[in-house]
């Protein structure tokens, strides 16, 4: 038994996002083939919505929905994973240089899980701020697939968590409705519920995966003869 | 965190003169855009539709935005800017023959870091209404300001 979750997804909560939640669940359902997820982890911008109530939409499209939040940090963004009313009373989650080791620390000790995403992204992932800064401590894993990287960024995100023997995870980074669970992360396991997924987290049980499509080669031009 | 004066949020700073919307006016957007729905060019099918005449393209609304001086009074953070899009709420048509008033306030402002650096975000809300006091529409103008 696996359960792969995308674990990087912004809906129009979000406000660089456009899409409903419930376009992202219909497509999923469109294209289970392509993009075999079982859920979805929505991560809004420096905010977390603790009153959505999604069960709704969970049962009619059988998917399950959770609910984290995308802080950013002098180190740069950074995904949290059970957030409690403790935590958001602690730090100002709209506080866009919120201090990224203390979070991280914090976090933990009131029961919850940080994971630097997308660190292979200029200024605001973590690989660049680690050619600046000393690396920081007690980082459970690191997102190695992003389905908004662009050309490199995956790769650079990969050989820090190879440098530093983090674990890794994967999500889609999704802001459109098409591009939801295009990266993902498959757990050994049920995963049911925001606590399940916390200690899966802590746990060492997980591998990213990667569900966009291969780029074609570029056909080399072949030159002819014209009669 | 950015640094700015909180009274500034929700505060009116600009209410236009009346803009009446003529008919050459609805026209021409229609043409200019490449509308060709019927309810907004044809004048003997609108007739028969929902609104019993030809009434304005709902992105007609955006079109109320501007006067030269329009946004004089917003709160600038630093040295450069451009704008980040609009998000249109549409309550009800707007007809040749109204007379649309904007009335703009600050929603929101907020910062954000990404792949080329800091912004503040600064939105816009303009309110449109008619001669009747009706709400025609909510435009949210956002605005990336560089600190």
């Amino acid at each position: 038994m696996t359960t792969v979750l995308d674990l990087h997804s912004h809906s129009e909560a979000s406000e660089d996002s456009r899409a409903p939640l419930e376009a992202y669940l219909n497509w999923l359902r469109l294209r289970r083939t392509e993009r075999p997820v079982d859920g979805i982890v929505l991560t809004e911008h420096r905010q977390f919505n603790k009153d959505a109530d999604y069960r709704a939409l969970e049962d009619k499209f059988g998917t399950l929905v959770l609910k984290a939040s995308e802080v950013e940090t002098d180190y740069g963004h950074m995904l949290v994973f059970g957030v409690t009313d403790e935590m958001t009373r602690r730090f100002d989650f709209a506080d866009v240089h919120l201090p990224a080791q203390e979070v991280i620390d914090e976090i933990a000790r009131m029961g919850g899980v940080v994971i630097p995403c997308h660190p292979g992204r200029p200024n605001v992932g973590l690989f660049e701020h680690y050619s600046k800064k000393s690396p920081l401590q007690n980082i459970a894993a690191v997102e190695v697939y992003n389905g908004g990287s662009r050309k490199g960024e995956d790769e650079r995100s990969q050989q820090l968590a190879e440098r530093f023997g983090y674990r890794e995870i994967g999500g889609s980074d999704s802001h459109l409705v098409s591009l939801i669970g295009l990266c993902a992360t498959r757990f050994e396991g049920d995963v049911r519920n925001i606590e399940d997924l916390v200690a899966a987290l802590k746990g060492d049980s997980y591998q990213a995966v990667d569900f966009r499509p291969r780029r074609r080669p570029v056909q080399r031009a072949v030159a002819v003869e014209v009669k | 965190m950015v640094d700015y004066d909180p009274n500034l949020i929700g505060r009116v700073f600009e209410v236009t003169d009346p803009v009446p919307v003529t008919a050459e006016m609805v026209a021409e957007f229609c043409q200019a855009t490449g509308e060709s729905g019927p309810l907004y060019v044809d004048q003997e099918a609108a007739k028969r539709g929902p609104y019993g005449t030809v009434v304005a393209p709902p992105s007609f609304a955006v079109t109320f935005r501007n006067g030269r001086q329009f946004f004089e009074h917003i709160p600038r953070f630093g040295r450069q800017g451009f704008d980040a899009g609009k998000d249109v709420e549409f309550v009800a048509p707007i007809r040749p023959g109204d007379t649309i008033t904007l009335s703009s306030h600050v929603k929101e402002i907020y910062e954000k870091t990404g792949r080329s650096g800091s912004m503040v975000f600064v939105v816009v809300r303009s309110t449109l209404k008619n001669q009747n006091d009706e709400t025609v529409a909510h435009v949210d103008h956002r605005f990336m300001n560089r600190p």
